[in-house]
């Protein structure tokens, strides 16, 4: 229990040092926000001009502007974007449940058929399947996601017809009523079938490409652990009983190379976080990948800063999570 | 002291991992690449930066093997000389950010205590970032320019290799010769540079190695976002975001994907080698974080 | 590894495709349909921040506003030449100083109000005082004086400038100058004060009298429009408007396969060989002039852009055929600042024409040492979806060509413009789009005013084309179009910008008609059938 309130008091910590860190940089940018949320003659006025600081509380000294951002923060108010003119919690609201079905969808692919493959490398070690499987791998951290994603759009929408275009849904149907904000449940939630089908096919194409590096990652992870498994004697001697292949697999093999996997799930989760940007950005995916993107490009210091906190917090759950799972699963590193 | 020299050897047997097919086709890629970026202003290619708005966006042609982009300029050379931009700038990175890791992790593994606590903790708040989003940060805060990209990707890159080095310089610290240097005299700054990093240096290049495919692809993705290499230089990712805009021009995108595609392979192909020809306890510490 | 993600798109489009036609058999005969006939989508590439009038002015923000809100005075289809009446009409005082607007006929908001004269004072005053971007028009633009608005009846009103301003009418048909209902805005938050906080009840509902009423609004990734029931103008035909923030070639996609029955933002290229079948591609040129500025600020300049015979050298050195190739078929290059549709342009200039033996003497007379010009231009912003990073590399080879070496600085527009707005950058390009359809717009492009002083140029640099400005300002009725040519001509022959190119507007349709642009609100959506 101590380990976990430590750990929690240092995630605090960290997302403290999350904010500072956008804060400072944000404002070393060689640029003001006003000129990027000003028209050409707003910018002319001084009287518009000084409006605007003063509403976006820009006529303050930085650190005052910190502390004010700090203040507002604990109150849950992320204050408001420059670009959209929206609360920023309520964009991320939008944008994040978008980015989470995208990266869960993807480590759902990246998972099933990463184990499949590695399962079956490490049962075949050194022989051609083995060599196959390998060499896809590779290919799968070497691609670069952009260009596989702009590659994958051109040839499965625009050649062959077969996914459909960019976005999350098809123009013609209204999003469900919000829920999760996962399209796909919130439609089955509000039994509309023909939007989650919708849905579920604009998630495909995207998310598969999104998959494609974190399965490489996972097979050559999943495959030296299984191996390392493998040459247990408590394998040994399931294999010589003579337990069927599948029982060892699921049984002995998967179960004894859980952690390492979970460990490469919990550090892919960064990466996908930055594929997330390029893919969402070729298919107008509308989720925190394109709104960073937006925001880093256009100064909006509060969406940043917003973006920063909320991946931030992400990444520091998904592995205090990963942590205490691996203490459940394997006593030894149980810690006190 | 015998069995210093020992164990030095030891750690820097390489060769092994050249005898594996994957290696040597990394290697032979990789070579093709150095080669044609000395060479490529003899081969007589047409002029990267040539334009001929009147020859814009032709396909694959006997006159243009890789078509023309949308200001006539010939794609085969544009690709060719692309790797001119990429790999200097992908050396420089790997280098700058294994330097910086490597001096913060081994000073802060070595030390112990504050410092370490201190550094490990801005370790750990790069971390919390994802690469990409800190990275078009500081890109948009510099303006967009290779340079600044790389700077970029230095701020993002150091930590996974002050990890390593940390947890290496930890379990070399306590090895017989290491304190018996320290009996003898050696300060702690001496005590680093003389017994433990000779220990340490191969799985950190192995995992430099492993780091560059990632670099490459890092700095193309900054360039695709327009946060990288400024027009008219040849770069592979910009070239890639040029496509994007053409899409039914699908040589423009193609050729150069297939150029940063090849060139990460052949370095994962060498680094997995290297990794593979390791000392297995090494390897764990490499494997756990090449991300 | 690539055939696993095919295989599951394949067999997940199919899953989709039999979902769709099962829902589409079982929806036809109940009301809670999704789908409808009468629904079209419209394709564009969104700069949307708020759907406000009186603080939106942005180009989807235009499109979003004409749908739902009315204003004084419009335009019909494309002619931007001549004022029409919708909520009122209009008479101008002889000394052009006072426009009086009239209650025409019966108009009513979406919540039932009627429209009167008090909603409209209201609306313009609470343009002028909450400060947001388009204060501007309501206030005159050399003095920054805001404009007297008063109410002098329950049918009449007038709006009165310092000075004569024969751009009165042309100013109210813009999208911005909507208005809205007080009465009901006044319960959320409006207010013509800076304390004003009606937006997010715009942006959520909005309260106007045009065709459409919002349906759902997001600024990032669609707005649904559906039809006010109050409005008293003909029923549009379609029920239900989707505007969709599409980048420029997933429209072509959109549109080629029926998913988009418009498609706003393609460029030259991307619509070569489109038009085919139900596909048609509408042409016109653009009213947004790309510019390309010289420093002439001795500081700032280096030296360089500041010698009447570089710049000179550079108006010749630049092939203006070779842009208007990327910029597509039925592109222009203007006579001057002024674009080509509007009253008082130059449709050519000897000044600004390709002639690289005139460039090449003029620069050997300049004093030109071969030092490096720098040339800005933003990376995020296209002309009309012309690269401005394809055009500045298509004049950096012009500029080499003639002796001139030139380095690319591409900028996020927002780091761009505040260099520029400072006045700090070297030379660069940049882009003018019209706020209303009058040359006097364009008097910024005159040296002292705002966008002369970005480009350095004081009034005593050139008196001559002050002087040319003050004329064309005083100048009243038809005399006005020769002095704004006679300005342009200045400012050609001593000036710090180079008129570039007009990018042709391509609207491309699937199945729709009456798709008419309009330079000040690009499309009518009501108007589309």
């Amino acid at each position: 229990m101590r380990y976990i309130a430590i750990r929690l008091g240092l995630s605090v910590v960290l997302l403290i040092g999350v904010t500072i860190i956008t804060f400072v940089l944000t404002n070393l940018v060689p640029a003001s926000p006003i000129t990027a949320a000003l028209g050409e003659r707003a910018a002319g006025d001084p009287k518009i001009v000084e409006a605007f600081k003063k509403a976006q509380g820009l006529d303050q000294p930085l650190p005052v502007q910190y502390f004010v951002y700090l203040g507002h923060l604990l109150q849950g108010n992320l204050g408001t974007s420059i670009g959209t003119r929206n609360p920023v919690t309520q964009d991320l609201a939008y944008a994040f449940p978008a980015t989470a079905e995208l990266a869960i969808f993807a480590i759902a692919v990246a998972v099933v058929i990463g184990l499949v493959l590695a399962v079956v490398a490490a049962l075949r070690q050194n022989r051609f399947s083995d060599q196959l499987i390998r060499a896809v791998s590779v290919v799968g951290i070497s691609v670069p996601t952009f260009w596989l994603a702009v590659a994958a759009y051109f040839l499965f929408f625009f050649v062959l017809h077969w996914a459909p275009g960019s976005g999350r849904l098809s123009a013609f149907y209204d999003p469900p009523p919000r829920v999760t904000g996962l399209f796909t449940i919130d439609a089955l939630i509000a039994g509309q079938p023909d939007v989650a089908a919708d849905a579920f096919a604009h998630l495909v194409l995207p998310g598969c490409v999104l998959a494609v590096y974190t399965l490489g990652l996972l097979v050559r992870f999943a495959r030296s652990s299984i191996l390392d498994v493998l040459n247990q004697d408590y394998v040994r001697a399931a294999r010589a009983k003579g337990l069927s292949p599948f029982r060892v697999v699921t049984g002995y093999l998967l179960r004894g190379a859980l952690l390492p996997i979970l460990t490469i799930v919990g550090l892919a989760f960064g990466s996908l976080l930055s594929g997330a940007v390029l893919t969402e950005q070729v298919f107008s995916w509308g989720g925190i990948g394109q709104y960073a993107y937006r925001a880093a490009t256009s100064l909006d210091l509060p969406s940043i800063m917003g973006v920063g906190l909320i991946v931030g917090l992400v990444y520091i759950t998904v592995n205090f999570v990963i942590d205490l799972v691996y203490g459940f699963v394997d006593p030894r590193v149980r810690l006190g | 002291m015998t069995a210093l020299p020992v164990s030095r050897r030891r750690a820097l047997r390489i060769p092994v991992a050249w005898r594996r097919p994957a290696a040597i086709g990394g290697a032979v890629v990789l070579v093709l690449w150095v080669l044609l970026a000395l060479v490529d202003p003899l081969l007589g290619l047409q002029d990267p930066l040539k334009q001929s708005v009147g020859d814009a966006l032709h396909a694959p042609s006997g006159a243009h093997p890789f078509g023309t982009d949308e200001l006539g300029r010939d794609v085969l050379s544009r690709t060719l000389w692309g790797v001119r931009a990429s790999l200097p700038l992908a050396v420089a990175l790997v280098a700058g950010s294994l330097l910086i890791g490597s001096v913060l992790g081994a000073v802060a593994g070595y030390l112990g205590g504050v410092v370490d606590e201190v550094i490990m903790r801005i370790a750990d708040l790069v971390f919390a970032f994802p690469t990409i989003i800190l990275a078009m940060v500081v890109a948009a805060a510099l303006g967009p320019s290779l340079t600044n990209a790389v700077l970029a990707l230095l701020v993002v890159s150091w930590p996974n290799y002050a990890r390593v080095m940390r947890a290496l310089v930890l379990g070399a610290r306590n090895q017989e010769y290491v304190i018996a240097g320290r009996l003898l005299g050696a300060g702690p700054f001496t005590s680093l540079r003389r017994d433990v990093l000779p220990n340490v240096s191969a799985p950190m290049l192995v995992l430099a190695m492993l780091d560059f495919g990632n670099q490459i692809l890092l700095l193309a993705g900054l360039s695709f976002l327009g946060l990288g290499a400024v027009p008219p230089t040849p770069e592979w990712g910009s070239m890639v975001a040029d496509g994007v805009t053409q899409f039914s021009s699908w040589w423009l995108a193609t050729f150069p994907g297939l150029a940063i595609f090849s060139v990460v392979v052949a370095f994962n192909l060498i680094g997995d080698s290297l990794r593979d020809a390791l000392d297995p306890r090494t390897a764990g510490a490499v494997q756990g974080s090449s991300i | 590894m690539t055939h696993l993600p095919a295989r599951i798109t394949a067999l997940t489009a199919t899953a989709a495709a039999v979902a769709l036609i099962m829902s589409g058999c079982s929806s036809s005969g109940s009301s809670t349909s999704t789908t409808s006939n009468k629904s079209l989508v419209v394709d564009n590439t969104f700069d949307l921040k708020t759907s406000d009038p009186a603080r939106a002015f942005e180009l989807t923000g235009s499109i979003v506003d004409k749908a739902l809100y009315e204003t004084a005075l419009t335009f019909e289809g494309s002619d931007v030449t001549k004022p029409v009446p919708q909520l009122t009409t209009y008479a101008m005082s002889p000394d052009n100083k006072t426009i009086t607007l009239t209650l025409n006929g019966k108009h009513e908001f979406s919540s039932g109000n009627p429209v009167t004269i008090d909603d409209i004072v209201w609306s313009y005053k609470r343009v002028q005082g909450i400060a947001g971007n388009p204060s501007f028009l309501l206030s005159d633009l050399s003095t920054g004086k805001p404009f007297a608005i008063t109410k002098t009846s329950d049918t009449t009103m007038t709006i009165t400038d310092t000075a004569a301003n024969p751009a009165l009418p042309y100013i109210l048909p813009n999208p911005s100058l909507g208005v809205l209902d007080e009465k009901t805005l006044e319960k959320h938050g409006g207010s013509i004060e800076k304390t004003d906080s009606a937006e997010s009840y715009l942006n959520a509902t909005s309260a106007g009298s045009g065709p459409y009423e919002l349906s759902s609004y997001n600024a990032t990734s669609q707005v649904v429009f559906k039809l006010n029931p109050h409005y008293v103008g003909p029923k549009p035909a379609y029920s239900r408007i989707v505007l969709k923030n599409v980048t420029g070639p997933s429209q072509k996609i959109d549109v080629q396969g029926g998913q988009a029955q418009v498609a706003l933002n393609l460029n030259s290229q991307q619509v070569t060989g489109l038009a085919s079948g139900s596909v048609a591609v509408a042409k016109t040129t653009s009213a947004n002039l790309g510019y390309m500025w010289l420093n002439q600020n001795p500081t700032v300049s280096g030296g360089v852009t500041n010698q009447p015979g570089f710049v000179k050298a550079v108006r010749h050195a630049i092939d203006y055929s070779a842009i208007q190739k990327l910029a597509g078929s039925g592109s222009t290059q203007p006579g001057g600042i002024v674009p080509s549709q509007f009253l008082g342009s130059l449709a050519s200039d000897s000044a600004n024409s390709t002639d690289v033996a005139a460039a090449k003497s003029d620069l050997s007379g300049s004093g030109y040492k071969g030092q490096t010009v720098t040339l800005s231009y933003p990376t995020d912003a296209t002309l009309d979806g012309v690269s401005f990073a394809d055009m500045a590399q298509s004049v950096q080879s012009n500029l080499q060509a003639a002796g001139i070496t030139v380095k690319l600085n591409g900028l996020p527009i927002a780091t761009l413009l505040d260099s520029f707005r400072a006045g700090k950058l070297q030379a660069g390009l940049m882009y003018w789009g019209p706020d209303f359809p009058d040359p006097s717009d364009y008097l910024t492009f005159s040296p002292g005013e705002g966008l002369g002083l970005r480009a350095g140029w004081t009034s005593a640099m050139s008196p001559e084309v002050t002087k040319a400005k003050d004329a064309a300002i005083a100048a009243q009725g038809d005399a006005r179009a020769a002095a704004y040519q006679a300005w342009q001509k200045a400012a050609n022959a001593d000036g710090a910008f180079v008129p570039l190119v007009q990018a042709a507007k391509y609207v491309v349709t699937n199945g729709a008609t009456g798709v008419t642009p309009n330079a000040i609100w690009t499309l009518d959506l009501a108007k589309v059938k």
